[in-house]
């Protein structure tokens, strides 16, 4: 009798602590979305001062995947970075956006971004908290004002609870608005590819003869600007691509009337942000993780396949201002390689991709 | 006769306002807790005239109109009359020419005693360029600017002075407009060493700013935009229209120094 007195005390005690509970706080779960994989080096990003959680992740992707982020609610940023392809915009040489206007430059893949120590093609965004601006007001992407994405946030039905969900309020700043956008991205990490296994030497981490082979030709020759475990040196290079001729299209509407004017584009790169002359042809080196389903490659896509990026790099390495001196060794242009170890880089390059991370459901719109 | 009563005017003009100097004199027990606003006026101009949407014309004979007008003001310090310095870190004010109420910022409590002069860059240092986001508030916030667009989004970094406008001597553009729009930024990078446009102006008062209990100055400025053309550099607009990026924005950011001038002070008792 005593006893069953006691344990109903208990439980009328633990309704009452738990009732308390739920009405005081909002509990903010550090999420395990992120975490650095063993054969990385440590985050650029410094995570302390945006700590990723179940709910501001959950915001953040709600927000990259939505078209309200653009002036017209048509383009979100999944549009130009679908994970099937590694968050780029698969078979889209350039990017359109907005109005089917063409952009730049080729959409960057987007992956293992907290050891990104800069971001675009050019670099010209130093802090992934500050990059959503710029595709969201570039009048060939999203063409809106980020001010006034944040004003249709909290008019929408949906947003204010999830950012009370993360943030504790409804408040919808441009501060917890772009750091959550961050916590989607930093999420991304990608390590789980038959490479990375061997590395680490866990199961399912075999690599062929073929693709070994591959890993040393790769070593020796690609490896000066493909470096470390990121397959990048985050530096700029000018890798002799041939100059293009190209054009832009610019779409004026006055007072209801479409102009459209063609301009000649010649992409500077680099110095489109240094206006140094020293950094002109340059574009930033981009990993070489899961380039299987990056295609196309180079900052404009002109490539479709990994075979005519290698026959670029033993073929059509043209000297213009600053080619990399790598490229230009004994008075000859590019890199030499026979037809095999192509086809034995390509195999190699083939185990960079990770199924899991291009399928993983929690990035994947509901 | 006549000019007996000029003198006579003269000698009891001079006598009162010696009355008033030694009255001033008398008054003039700083109490060190004491503390009072600076209001720092800015009155744009173009030239001697107040700055209007009216039609310029520049040193170089070019007729200009400016629709837009906006530059932060930061690090500002002030020097008392003993040389010491106050500084105001932390503080920014964007200064928006169709807004009135940008125009007269605040400095908040500033101890009693008589300042000198005034420093400020215009623009927004590189310590602050680099900042996290969650240090942006306020005018630094990136996303505040609307259709004035301070931030270069593709180019991390402020715009620390814009002016745009319509003039008859730039190219048409594609949509049929003669539009100039000068955009001066560049904070020195943050990761390749590029121009850095910032600049400091040190501006020495007329007579000295005095802060009371019971006197909150008001330091009258003014900011020729003249300048930007008919400065230390000659700018064109025949040939500098468009200016979007640090290193060609460098000779303007040079004419901001003779820009900015003190006018006159207002010490006037609450």
């Amino acid at each position: 009798m005593n006893k069953i007195k006691i344990v109903i005390f208990i439980i009328v005690i633990i309704c009452f602590w738990s009732a308390c509970s739920k009405i005081e706080t909002v509990v903010i779960e550090p999420n395990k979305s992120f975490v650095a994989p063993d054969n990385f080096p440590k985050p650029i990003y410094n995570l302390d001062k945006n700590p990723i959680t179940k709910e501001g992740f959950e915001l953040g992707k709600s927000l990259f995947y939505d078209g309200i982020l653009s002036r017209d609610g048509s383009i979100s940023c999944g549009e130009c970075h679908r994970q099937d392809y590694c968050f780029t915009h698969h078979l889209h040489d350039l990017s359109h956006g907005i109005d089917n206007q063409i952009g730049l430059r080729n959409s960057s893949a987007l992956q293992n971004l907290a050891w990104e120590k800069t971001f675009g093609w050019d670099g010209g965004v130093f802090d992934l908290d500050l990059f959503a601006v710029s595709p969201i007001e570039n009048p060939v992407e999203m063409d809106e004002k980020t001010g006034n994405v944040l004003e249709k946030l909290r008019k929408s039905t949906k947003y204010p609870a999830m950012f009370k969900n993360a943030y504790g309020t409804t408040e919808i700043t441009s501060v917890r608005f772009l750091k959550a956008l961050s916590q989607f991205l930093l999420s991304l990490v990608s390590a789980n590819s038959r490479y990375d296994k061997y590395i680490r030497k866990e199961d399912g981490g075999n690599l062929s003869e073929t693709e070994l082979a591959g890993l040393s030709i790769f070593k020796q020759k690609c490896s000066s600007c493909h470096a470390g475990e990121l397959f990048t040196d985050g530096n700029y290079h000018n890798n002799g691509l041939p100059p293009t001729e190209r054009s832009q299209a610019i779409i004026t509407i006055i007072d209801g009337v479409k102009k459209v004017s063609i301009v000649p584009v010649y992409d500077d790169g680099r110095m489109r942000v240094t206006e140094l002359s020293s950094d002109k042809n340059k574009f930033k080196v981009p990993s070489l993780r899961n380039i299987e389903a990056t295609k196309p490659y180079m900052h404009d896509g002109r490539f479709q396949t990994l075979a005519e990026v290698l026959n670029h790099y033993t073929n059509t390495v043209t000297n213009t201002q600053n080619l990399d001196p790598i490229l230009q060794q004994n008075g000859k242009s590019g890199i030499v390689l026979t037809d095999t170890e192509k086809m034995q880089i390509i195999s190699f390059l083939k185990t960079l991709t990770d199924r899991t991370f291009l399928e993983d459901k929690r990035f994947t719109p509901q | 006769m006549k000019t007996n009563n000029i003198f006579a005017i003269i000698a009891l003009l001079a006598m009162m306002s010696i009355s008033t100097i030694s009255c001033k004199k008398s008054e003039e027990a700083i109490n060190p807790n004491d503390k009072n606003l600076v209001v720092l006026e800015f009155e744009n101009r173009v030239g001697d005239k107040t700055m209007t949407t009216e039609t310029y014309k520049n040193g170089s004979g070019e007729d200009f109109t400016i629709t837009t007008f906006n530059y932060f003001i930061s690090n500002i310090s002030l020097r008392k009359e003993d040389g010491t310095l106050l500084k105001f870190p932390n503080q920014y004010f964007l200064i928006r020419q169709v807004d009135e109420k940008t125009m007269a910022p605040e400095l908040k409590d500033v101890p009693a005693g008589n300042y000198k002069e005034i420093t400020f860059s215009i623009g927004v240092d590189s310590i602050k360029s680099v900042s996290d986001l969650s240090q942006r508030i306020g005018v630094l916030d990136p996303t505040s600017y609307g259709d004035d667009g301070m931030y270069w989004s593709w180019n991390s970094g402020y715009i620390f002075l814009k002016m745009e406008g319509i003039s008859s001597v730039v190219p048409t553009r594609a949509d049929g407009r003669k539009l100039f729009a000068m955009h001066v930024g560049g904070f020195g990078g943050k990761t390749s060493v590029v121009t850095n446009n910032l600049r400091t102006v040190t501006l020495p008062f007329p007579i000295s700013a005095t802060v009371r209990g019971n006197i909150a100055p008001e330091i009258h400025l003014f900011v020729d935009a003249m300048q930007i053309f008919d400065g230390k550099n000659k700018i064109k607009l025949v040939e500098t229209n468009s200016v979007h990026s640090p290193a060609v924005a460098a000779p303007i950011a040079d004419n901001f120094l003779k820009m900015f001038s003190v006018d006159h002070v207002h010490n006037d008792v609450l």
